[in-house]
């Protein structure tokens, strides 16, 4: 055999390896079309773009460590943990989203009539009734719901365009949120959002202070036309296990009965107090947008077990003014004035904001 | 020359001692579970084992699920490396190649020989836990669930059943070629398969890890539980795809990579 023949034939495997190795950085640095859309514009069209049915494949990254793995394992997974989401979405009450783990999958069905959520491990259909107020689930770690969200309450001068990237083989148009209150502990919000719908694409939340995301969730696929309804709707298999979920709405109502309507002061850390629908009269909502504080009576039982968890994270601030913990943007701390209830404050604002409130309702008269 | 090296595969008692005590875990896993009724929890064990005790029919899944991540990597790693180290080192490679055939035949007819193995070896691990679990288990005629909680029928089951078979054999090509070319650069067998281990330890390691997650695309044992996906409805075929395409990169510049190097090699025993 021939030296040169030998050479030729490694140069072939050169070539062929450099070609495949360089095939991924040229399909990524496929420049996107950008548009001359204003931040205000995009944010409506975002907005607008409700009503869009389509499908697609998501993935979630969650940086957020709360501090209630016991207590609340599915959220905290959902938001601490990478989340792989098949969606089919007809409409905000006609929807599908799969959460796919390697040896099964959690589907959360919706209709206008509620939620039904399968789980294949445990063959286990459960039928939830829609609440005012929920836990965080799957659906809401959906782009196209969360970037929604995120811009509903967004005012122009909070607003800025980013340029454009390529999202799920798509144009996206980039919208800056930089909140306006100097309480939030959100640096900013980017939202990506396809040209040509207005359909949130990817979301990043980035923290105050931090350079990585706390919260980044994108589409990897997506076909923006609407699911057929077969798709969608669920029937639970034949040897399924079916169950009624936790009456939420009930929940809520028995709390608004139950607790004692605490004084809130009508200004937490230079938020105002605002209301929210379906929530009880003794908890206290401030702020808005993407700034959000809440405050929350706890009953006795429910504190001791959030004391030892929030003095037991790894990262906990404890001084005079309490122990205070943050999960990326989201701070918590537990308020226990002598002689009254304990207090939840949690939200996405400042350690030093939460400590200031939690200082302002020590002080506040019973 | 394949008709030859398939002969001499299949005729050898230690293939089938192989294939053998790689179906000795899935019926040790159905018999256990026969006799404690203790399904995996949730999020733990096999994907298709819990669900296993209600239809005895998806226990040609779980057992490929079982033998999957190490065993059968194992049993391909052993084969391939011995593919043409053995030959050499058994003192026969230069007898080989003194026929008029050519290297590179001889290459494709070691390839082929292996490749028949992947396929003889996955379907006998389906059938061995088909007829397992339909002993052992209460099967349902009429069809099955899927993961998405959709009703499947018998033939549709059956169907993918087949796919999922074809997927984990093309899986394993990846395997393969690793250990052809690690073969084609030493003389010893046990250095040609554990060169093909090393490299799936490695990349079952770093698939775990979040700073390697900018390189998991490309690891060869990436896509290999994305078969559960056949099993959604509807089918997932965004892995599925991925895998294949991924397992055919491997084996298109691996193959390439020994042919270069064994059309030149100074064989010498």
């Amino acid at each position: 055999m021939s030296g040169h023949g030998r050479a030729r034939r490694w140069a072939v495997l050169a070539a062929l390896v450099a070609v495949l190795c360089a095939l991924p950085a040229v399909v990524g640095a496929l420049p996107a079309d950008d548009a001359d859309v204003p931040a205000a514009d995009l944010r409506d069209a975002v907005l607008a773009s409700a009503g869009v049915g389509f499908s697609g494949y998501a993935v979630s990254a969650g940086g957020l460590t709360l501090p209630v793995s016991d207590q609340l394992p599915a959220v905290a997974d959902l938001l601490s943990d990478r989340v792989q989401l098949r969606v089919w979405w007809r409409g905000e009450d006609e929807q599908r989203v799969d959460v796919l783990t390697a040896a099964g999958e959690t589907g959360v069905h919706t209709d206008p009539a509620g939620t039904w959520t399968w789980e294949y491990e445990s063959a286990t259909a459960e039928r939830t009734r829609p609440a005012p107020l929920a836990l965080p689930a799957p659906p809401d770690l959906v782009p196209a719901a969360l970037g929604r969200r995120l811009l509903s309450e967004a005012a122009d001068d909070e607003l800025s365009r980013i340029g454009a990237r390529r999202v799920a083989g798509r144009d996206a148009l980039g919208l800056r949120l930089v909140p306006a209150a100097a309480a939030s502990s959100v640096a900013h919000v980017d939202v990506w959002a396809d040209a040509a719908t207005g359909l949130p694409l990817a979301v990043e939340v980035v923290a105050d202070g931090a350079s990585a995301p706390a919260l980044d969730t994108r589409f990897l696929d997506l076909d923006p036309s609407p699911p057929p309804a077969a798709v969608v709707g669920f029937t639970p298999p034949a040897g399924a296990r079916v169950r009624e979920g936790r009456d939420v709405g009930g929940l809520l109502d028995e709390a608004g009965s139950r607790l004692p309507a605490a004084r809130l002061p009508d200004t937490l850390a230079g938020l105002p107090r605002r209301d929210l629908a379906g929530a009880p009269a003794a908890v206290g909502v401030y702020g808005g947008g993407v700034t959000l504080l809440v405050v929350a009576p706890v009953p006795h039982r429910l504190a001791s077990a959030l004391r030892a968890a929030l003095a037991a994270a790894p990262d906990a601030v404890a001084d005079e003014r309490g122990t205070r913990v943050a999960a990326g943007p989201l701070g918590l701390v537990l308020v226990e004035p002598p002689g009254r209830g304990a207090h939840l404050l949690t939200g996405t604002v400042t350690l030093d904001a939460l400590a200031d409130a939690a200082a302002v309702l020590g002080r506040a008269p019973a | 020359m394949i008709g030859v090296e398939l002969s001499k595969m299949f005729r050898r008692p230690r293939t089938w001692t192989t294939i053998a005590v790689l179906n000795a875990l899935p019926v040790l896993v159905a018999v256990l579970l026969r006799l404690t009724d203790l399904a995996p929890r949730p999020g733990e064990g096999p994907p298709f084992l819990s669900a296993v005790l209600t239809n005895g029919a998806l226990f040609p899944l779980a057992a490929l699920a079982i033998v999957l991540p190490l065993f059968l990597p194992i049993a391909v790693a052993v084969v391939s490396g011995d593919a043409v180290a053995g030959e050499a080192q058994a003192g026969t490679l230069r007898y080989l190649l003194a026929r008029p055939a050519g290297r590179t035949r001889l290459l494709v007819a070691k390839l082929v020989a292996v490749l028949a193995f992947v396929v003889v070896t996955v379907v006998v691990v389906a059938a061995v836990g088909f007829v397992t679990g339909t002993l052992l288990f209460d099967a349902q005629p009429v069809g099955g669930t899927s993961v998405s909680g959709t009703s499947l029928t018998q033939e549709e089951l059956a169907g993918r059943t087949l796919l999922a078979i074809g997927y984990v054999a093309v899986s394993m090509l990846g395997v393969a070629a690793f250990g052809l070319f690690f073969s084609t650069l030493t003389d010893s067998p046990l250095a040609a398969a554990l060169g093909a281990l090393a490299v799936l330890v490695t990349s079952s390691l770093l698939f775990t890890l979040d700073a390697a997650s900018p390189v998991a695309p490309y690891l060869p044992t990436r896509y290999w539980l994305a078969f559960v996906d056949l099993f959604r409805d509807p089918v997932l075929w965004r892995d599925v795809v991925r895998g294949l395409a991924l397992q055919g990169v491997y084996v298109g510049v691996l193959l390439t990579a020994a042919w270069a190097n064994f059309t030149t090699k100074d064989v010498t025993s």
